[in-house]
């Protein structure tokens, strides 16, 4: 792929920007809680789309578009089955006690609904999560700088980290959150013309539908067996472990998405930042999945539409869309291309990185190290664990090297921490006799069962460290299924444990349990600022896709 | 100054400077496969821009950081 001038400078100027936002927001950063959690005062349009854009990170992009050229439409499920109906849940359950707890992240509201050592355990995971997810994103940007620009990939890795570094450093969350708004439109600007061109080589829908197996072009034919579709799995595995598991366990319960929400600035905001997200989420498949499909036309079709070998000497997935970029997009827009798929990684790098430095800001120092510092101690800590947080993903940078699909690495990942802490949530929140020992003891059981399953499993040569029971068509199914074996073992621990032990008196779980808590009025409401109205339309156009693409 | 607080009006002017320069490099190098695509990519880049910045002289003292 070859670069001129214009596309330079495209890139150096969203460099400037990104920078700029930074700089320019220093000034208002005094203390702790602007740093770590913008003070609770940003509007709903900018912490919606902060709200997608934080998982819009090279997951989506770069690992969709992956997922798009190996399961086809199979891959939408993440969108059309998952994710929107768990921002659903969010917005219109689980909301009200986060925000209404005042918890300044989720290990806190497990400390106040539970104890602290619940609190320690999520902190740690979560942190150790938010490291990996980071450094994926890291090791994407650095493969595109050396792919497309020629650059080593050693220094690559050192640049990327330093932009990222430089911005959350200098503004904290706020820039972030800021800088993820521009980094939204960007992606969808600059890849929609890529849909755009790419359909019309490809000869149209005609030509897209006439030149990919009919497989990868259905939701949900195919679904009985893992041997009948694209993505090696089962109905039971993709509606209980990704539908409900993993979406519902990534986005109800995973403190980088969930934070955008909790920094608006009152409760009504709060419930509706999901809900509102929710709308443009439902098309995102169209920027990030069809690219992929696309590609499979093309292959059909024309030579030099191969996709590169990894270091292991699989096919490389996650070049899809880089390829695509270098063979249809002439210089110009390519800049704008390429700077889209740099803001999404940069996006997804600063989000994880922000949400690590408040967690363990608050969660580990605040609570274990330093309980009674001044809140200038603890903006010099926030800024210090910003500078360990992308030291820490440079390292899992090389690690995600070894994986042919950063989505399955992701996935794997999700299945390990989000899935049994969604039975701890989901026990917490909606039943009051659920014990801080239960949720403990639960939650440790669910990750250590993820790791047996996982070291007794295999897929495509990963897992079964101990032994190899069985063998998963794909990545994607050991995860899902990952997902829901520890998230029913973290039920039925947490919900036996309950039964035998001590719980909390129910005038301090007012507030966090939803029996013990005052309803929202929403009744009297506009239907954009009622919560239910904008739900029940965001569900209705999900089920007409899932119909319509049936 | 205090516009650069405004994440519409810095949205605004980053698309409204892309879609320029866009538009500039499709009428100074009409050599490059598919022009066209610059030419309208820009023109929507411009208008995309154009409203971000009308939007944000219409705030309301929340929007502003």
């Amino acid at each position: 792929m070859k670069l001129h001038l214009i596309d330079y400078s495209i890139i150096g100027l969203y460099f400037l920007f990104v920078l700029g936002i930074g700089i320019l927001l220093k000034k208002k950063i005094k203390t702790a809680s602007d740093f770590l959690m913008s003070a609770r005062n940003i509007p709903l349009w900018i912490t919606s789309l902060a709200f997608i854009s934080a998982n819009l990170g090279a997951q989506e992009v770069l690992g969709m578009a992956a997922n798009g050229a190996k399961y086809g439409l199979y891959t939408a499920h993440f969108y059309w089955l998952g994710a929107v109906f768990a921002m659903v849940f969010l917005g219109l359950f689980m909301m009200p006690f986060y925000y209404g707890s005042k918890a300044r992240s989720v290990p806190e509201y497990l400390k106040l609904r539970f104890d602290e050592k619940t609190r320690t355990f999520n902190a740690f995971t979560f942190a150790a999560m938010t490291i990996f997810s980071s450094g994926i994103s890291l090791y994407a940007l650095a493969m595109l700088m050396q792919t497309v620009l020629g650059w080593d990939f050693n220094v690559s890795i050192w640049v990327a980290a330093g932009i990222v570094l430089a911005y959350t450093f200098l503004g904290g969350l706020t820039s972030a959150v800021y800088n993820e708004v521009l980094q939204f439109f960007l992606i969808v600007l600059g890849i929609a013309p890529l849909v755009f061109i790419g359909v019309q080589q490809a000869g149209g829908l005609h030509g897209i539908i006439a030149n990919v197996e009919s497989a990868k072009l259905h939701l949900w034919k195919g679904m009985s067996s893992p041997a009948t579709n694209p993505m090696g799995t089962d109905a039971f595995s993709m509606i209980f472990g990704l539908g409900f598991v993993l979406a519902f366990g990534y986005w109800c319960t995973d403190f980088l998405v969930v934070q955008r929400a909790m920094i608006s600035q009152n409760l009504n905001d709060a419930r509706r930042t999901p809900l509102i997200a929710a709308l443009p989420k439902i098309f995102m498949p169209l920027i990030v999945i069809v690219p992929g499909i696309i590609l499979l036309a093309l292959q059909h079709q024309f030579t030099g539409f191969d996709l590169p070998k990894n270091i292991n000497g699989q096919t490389d997935y996650n070049m899809t869309l880089p390829l695509l970029l270098s063979k249809l997009y002439p210089s110009g827009i390519l800049g704008v291309g390429i700077t889209a798929l740099i803001a999404s990684f940069m996006s997804g790098m600063a989000g994880n990185v922000t949400a690590f430095n408040t967690v363990f800001t608050y969660d580990l120092y605040q609570s274990h190290i330093k309980p009674h510092a001044s809140e200038k101690h603890y903006l010099n800590v926030g800024k210090a664990t910003t500078i360990v947080g992308i030291l820490l993903s440079i390292i899992t940078a090389y690690v995600a090297r070894g994986f042919n699909s950063i989505m399955d690495l992701l996935q794997l990942v999700f299945s390990f921490v989000n899935a049994p802490l969604f039975a701890t949530f989901l026990l917490g929140m909606f039943w009051k006799k659920c014990t801080p020992n239960g949720a403990f003891w639960g939650l440790l059981s669910g990750t250590a069962t993820a790791a047996l399953t996982y070291s007794l499993t295999t897929a495509e040569g990963k897992g079964g460290s101990i032994a190899n029971l069985h063998t998963f068509y794909s990545g994607t199914s050991q995860a899902f299924n990952i997902a829901w074996i520890s998230f029913s073992v973290c039920f039925i621990i947490t919900a036996f444990i309950s039964l035998f032990t001590e719980k909390k008196p129910e005038n301090e779980l007012v507030g966090l349990v939803y029996s013990l808590t005052p309803r929202q009025q929403d009744k009297n409401r506009v239907w954009y600022k009622n919560p239910l109205w904008l739900a029940t339309i965001v569900v209705v156009i999900t089920v007409f896709l899932n119909i319509l693409f049936y | 100054m205090k516009k650069f607080f405004d994440l519409r009006f810095v949205i605004g002017i980053f698309f409204l400077a892309v879609g320029i320069l866009l538009l500039i490099y499709s009428f100074t190098n009409p050599s490059v496969a598919h022009p066209e695509v610059n030419r309208w990519s820009s023109v929507f880049f411009i208008a995309f821009a154009v409203i971000m910045i009308l939007m944000s002289f219409d705030k309301k003292p929340e929007d502003e950081l």
